[in-house]
């Protein structure tokens, strides 16, 4: 690995700290069926679950690495690359879609700069396309963490990107 | 047994059998693409769907469903038929019809089931998939647009190979088969995904684009590593050996394979192999005619005592014993060994003295049988990966205790429930005194051990082995080695098994005795699923024990005549197959031996770094081209017959060896088959055998045992200065002997040796992988790759034996245990 390609990957993943994931596997080393409760634990801590992470938990819980990749693949709640501060949620179920969601999603796509499942540069943002958020009374509807945007236009877009660009990263 | 009724027929099966099974036993097949008989149902191709009418007609998957009483089953009624057609249209719409490219085509299950289906037109359409082709190994091609999720590779991979590489990724539509992260394919090699793929897409790479499926010919084997004895089943085309082929039904290991048999055939076929026999003339190897090279030979072996010979354990049985005659009748030399002499001790001193017979009481099939397994060394996955195999079944399957004592850790650690004990190296014969003391200690020996022959005195002898003063120097706690003590003593069956070879010189007749101690004083003997199980190195080494082809009546034994050479008093030494430049200890000894000595004779197959210092090279045949009997290290019995016809200038050592009994005056034998009747006249446990009983699958000669107890010592531990480590020589996974250096398989994936250590040792010595580190002692020095693993406790190195390039035995006297030093 060259220098630069070395620099390139370390400012990708971030330096993990890997004593973290070890208390976690402290406290369920010894129960059965630990594997997703520790993932999820780990996920909670560092956001989302590191390659070296995974390669940790499956040395000590000896568990083979492919099967927790397999885990972390299957559910939705697992996510592989490092999550922003704030989850923007659009939700694109049947009731959104017809009171103009696609629209909503445009907005966000052109004035954030990402598309669905991606997040931004600064970490401060990840954006998602959701099927229902079940609450079709408010459609269409958008989230961010777990504030919910009820009747959303073009406008509160722009309200919503700048209430959440303000708000401290930590 | 339950009686039932399958397609109208009377029939019984198995209370424990499902439907899919008990239609088999009873001759109707039942099509299926996600079953493999040593692996756990899964039900998820849905192509066995049957119709049982007590389940009102519903179609339910044979694979999975019990057989019950009076269960009345049809395989093939026309909505059966229907329902088939519809998985296999589901399957292909997907699946690429690129068969004409496909390795598969013709060994395909899912090409041969749309062919018996009928399944000429699909009422859908999709798109096919799109996934990226793994081409990231030399051995194994992953196309997973192919796959039909059967799921085979990855159960395989977890429940008989124990390694977990593969497994479902995704969900849904999006589902695949992969490594973690997306990766290439990086584990043992073993292909047993490729033997189990109903379609193409897993496929040995070295086969690709070689030759029709239909095209081969199916020559059954045995393979030519080591001593498990795996059959095989060849893929011949134009008399070259192009694959190896998977049969579930062959052998005690359903075809089951480890990277060498599967891959390391290449060797058979070489273009590097010997052609012609050579004759050192004004100091090079020249070309000559088997004439001239025969009576040179000839001429040099009149000497007596002064004529030494040296055979590899990969000769026939019948190869073996004719070389023994040879050099007792024609030329009168009781100076021929194998194996460095030592590599055998446990069998021909440790279990001569301990059991009254030369070889393993216990086989390969009890491993499944036992309750307790007691592993010395976890090496037993790379030396005997199939054997590995055996152990995983039995302890994910059946539920057995594992435990080992080991001087590092390996993969058999990390199954479930494994009690890995990691002890100081070169003590482990004190360890298993140690148990045998606190067996003792806690009263748990059998009732009639103490009239066993040997009781009192290794009463004695064990009196300095408690477990307190072992815990000291074995790094072993006094609680752990009483409560595998208690563990080994309280089961009803039990079995210990331990590897020697070349490279494990501390396995020897100490700790034979030490092991047998344990089995006999608790009565662990002479019982399925008990005793001792000695796994050997090489594909013949028990047959080369069996033979007698070792220092016996005062002869030299292999390192003996070494020195012989050295010291003038072995004028002419004459090797077969073995290559102790590269695989005997103290390698500068061996090359001034072979430089000293007058004149030195090879049979070889190739030229290695022993036949190019030879006065005479005969090219010599490998197992795929002769006729004769292996003996596997528990001691089955199993006739190989020619795969293919040798190259015309080639001959294989029984000719070799026939041609110079008649040249030295005696009766030579016209066949290898009038060899066998000799030595099942005159072998213990050969009896009765023949070639014509021997031809489907072998026989077990037995072993009579005599117990007797026998005090054994323990080496003296080993420590390393500060500064400095110890190292511990052995196995590599992927290699077996010096041979396996000329399989293309296992030299792509283990291309040179490698020193492996802890993780702390790396960080204290500054090391990371694949640096490029010295290790020295006073011998000398090699510069190998650094391997950091989390197997190796501190304080230890490991270098495998098998390599020519920086060869272990440059700086490897034979100790069990070398400190050595080590810089980057």
């Amino acid at each position: 690995m060259s220098d630069a390609v070395a620099q390139q990957a370390a400012e990708q993943e971030p330096v993990i700290d890997l004593s973290i994931a070890d208390a976690i596997i402290d406290k369920y080393i010894d129960m059965s069926g630990n594997l997703m409760p520790v993932l999820q634990a780990a996920q909670d801590e560092y956001g989302y679950i590191p390659r070296c992470v995974a390669d940790h938990i499956a040395e000590r819980l000896n568990v083979y690495p492919s099967q927790i990749y397999g885990v972390l693949t299957f559910y939705a709640q697992f996510h592989l690359k490092p999550r922003g501060r704030f989850i923007i949620r659009v939700c694109v179920g049947t009731a959104c879609h017809v009171q103009g969601a696609p629209r909503i999603v445009e907005t966000f796509f052109d004035k954030i700069g990402i598309g669905h499942a991606e997040t931004t540069p600064d970490l401060r943002f990840t954006f998602e396309k959701v099927a229902c958020l079940g609450a079709c009374g408010m459609a269409p509807l958008a989230m961010v963490n777990d504030s919910t945007y009820g009747g959303m236009t073009v406008q509160k877009v722009d309200d919503i990107i700048a209430d959440y660009s303000k708000r401290p990263l930590k | 047994m339950v009686n039932l009724t399958i397609d109208d027929k009377q029939v019984t099966a198995p209370k424990t059998a499902t439907i899919y099974e008990a239609a088999k036993l009873n001759g109707v097949n039942i099509p299926i693409l996600c079953h493999d008989k040593k692996l756990k149902p899964f039900g998820a191709c849905r192509m066995c769907l049957v119709e049982v009418e007590q389940m009102k007609g519903r179609q339910i998957p044979a694979c999975t469903t019990p057989v019950t009483e009076g269960m009345i089953i049809r395989t093939s009624t026309p909505d059966i038929v229907k329902a088939r057609k519809m998985v296999l249209e589901l399957l292909l719409l997907n699946h690429p019809l690129d068969c004409p490219v496909c390795d598969k085509a013709g060994d395909c299950d899912l090409q041969n089931l749309t062919y018996e289906y009928k399944v000429d037109s699909n009422r859908f359409t999709d798109e096919k998939f799109h996934h990226q082709i793994d081409y990231n190994n030399p051995l194994i091609e992953r196309d997973m647009n192919r796959c039909v999720l059967c799921g085979k590779c990855a159960r395989i991979c977890d429940e008989i190979v124990g390694f977990g590489a593969l497994t479902f990724i995704n969900r849904g539509i999006e589902t695949k088969i992969g490594c973690e992260f997306e990766e290439g394919l990086n584990c043992e090699f073993c292909g047993s995904c490729i033997s189990v793929c109903p379609v193409g897409s897993l496929l040995a790479r070295p086969f690709k684009f070689k030759a029709r499926f239909w095209s081969l010919t199916k020559q059954k084997s045995v393979c030519g590593y080591c001593g498990t004895g795996c059959n095989l089943t060849l893929g011949v085309k134009d008399n070259k050996v192009l694959t190896t082929l998977y049969d579930e039904n062959q052998g005690f290991h359903n075809g089951q394979l480890c990277v060498r048999g599967r891959f390391g055939y290449q060797f058979i076929n070489s273009d590097k192999r010997l052609t012609s026999p050579l004759i050192r003339t004004n100091g090079r190897l020249t070309e000559c005619t088997w004439e001239e090279a025969l009576t040179a030979v000839a001429s040099r072996l009149g000497g007596g005592n002064s004529v030494a010979a040296l055979a590899t354990p990969r000769l026939t049985n019948e190869e073996l014993f004719l070389f023994k005659k040879l050099m007792l009748d024609n030329v009168g030399s009781s100076n021929f060994d194998h194996s460095a002499g030592y590599a055998h001790a446990a069998l021909t001193e440790g279990f001569t003295r301990s059991f009254g017979a030369s070889a393993s009481p216990a086989s390969i099939l009890d491993v499944q049988k036992t309750d307790l397994l007691l592993v010395v060394k976890t090496d037993s996955y790379e030396t005997h990966p199939v054997i590995g195999f055996e152990i995983n079944m039995g302890v994910k399957n059946k539920g057995i205790k594992l435990n080992i004592i080991s001087d590092k850790r390996g993969k058999l650690s990390k199954l479930p429930g494994a009690n890995t004990l990691v002890h100081s190296p070169g003590s482990e014969v004190a360890v298993l005194n140690a148990i045998a003391k606190s067996i003792l200690d806690q009263k748990l020996s059998d009732g009639s051990a103490a009239s066993i022959p040997g009781y009192a005195e290794l009463e004695k002898s064990l009196a300095a082995f408690t477990p307190e003063a072992v815990a000291a120097t074995s790094g072993i706690s006094a609680d752990s080695i009483q409560k595998i003590a208690k563990d080994y003593a309280s089961v009803e069956k039990a079995l210990i098994i331990f590897p020697v070879g070349q490279s494990y010189p501390g396995h020897n007749q100490e700790m034979a005795s030490a092991v047998a101690n344990l089995a006999i004083l608790t009565g662990k003997i002479g019982k399925e699923g008990c005793g001792v199980l000695c796994m050997s190195e090489k594909s013949n080494s028990q047959g080369a024990v069996d033979m007698g082809f070792y220092a016996q009546n005062g002869g030299m034994n292999g390192l003996q005549i070494l020195d012989a050479c050295k010291n003038g008093t072995v004028k002419t030494l004459f090797i077969a197959g073995e290559n102790p430049v590269v695989s005997y200890p103290n390698g500068a000894n061996v090359k001034a031996a072979l430089d000293a000595v007058d004149f030195l004779v090879v049979t070889e197959l190739f030229m290695t770094d022993t036949a190019a210092m030879a006065d005479v090279v005969l090219p010599a045949c490998s197992f795929a081209e002769k006729e004769g009997t292996f003996t596997s290290t528990d001691r089955r019995v199993q006739y190989v017959k020619p795969a293919i016809r040798k190259n015309v200038k080639c001959k294989t050592d029984f000719e070799i060896i026939a041609a110079l009994i008649a040249k030295l005056g005696g009766q030579a034998p016209s066949a290898p088959a009038s060899v066998f009747a000799e030595i099942a006249a005159s072998t213990s446990g050969y009896a009765g055998m023949s070639y014509v009983s021997l031809q489907s699958e072998g026989a077990f000669a037995p072993v009579n045992v005599t117990p007797k107890l026998v005090a054994s010592k323990a080496a003296q531990t080993v420590s390393a200065e500060s500064g400095k480590l110890v190292m511990v020589t052995g196995s590599a996974l992927y290699h077996s002997g010096t041979l396996s250096q000329f399989g293309e398989g296992p030299m792509h994936v283990c291309p040179e040796v490698y020193v492996e250590m802890s993780r702390n040792d790396a960080a204290r010595f500054k090391i990371s992988e694949k640096d490029i580190v010295t290790v020295s002692t006073a011998t000398g020095s090699i510069k190998l790759k650094a391997k950091v693993t989390p197997r190796m406790p501190e304080g230890v190195v490991f270098i495998p034996y098998h390599f020519s390039e920086a060869p272990v035995n440059a700086i490897w006297n034979g100790s069990a245990v070398t400190v050595v030093s080590i810089a980057k």
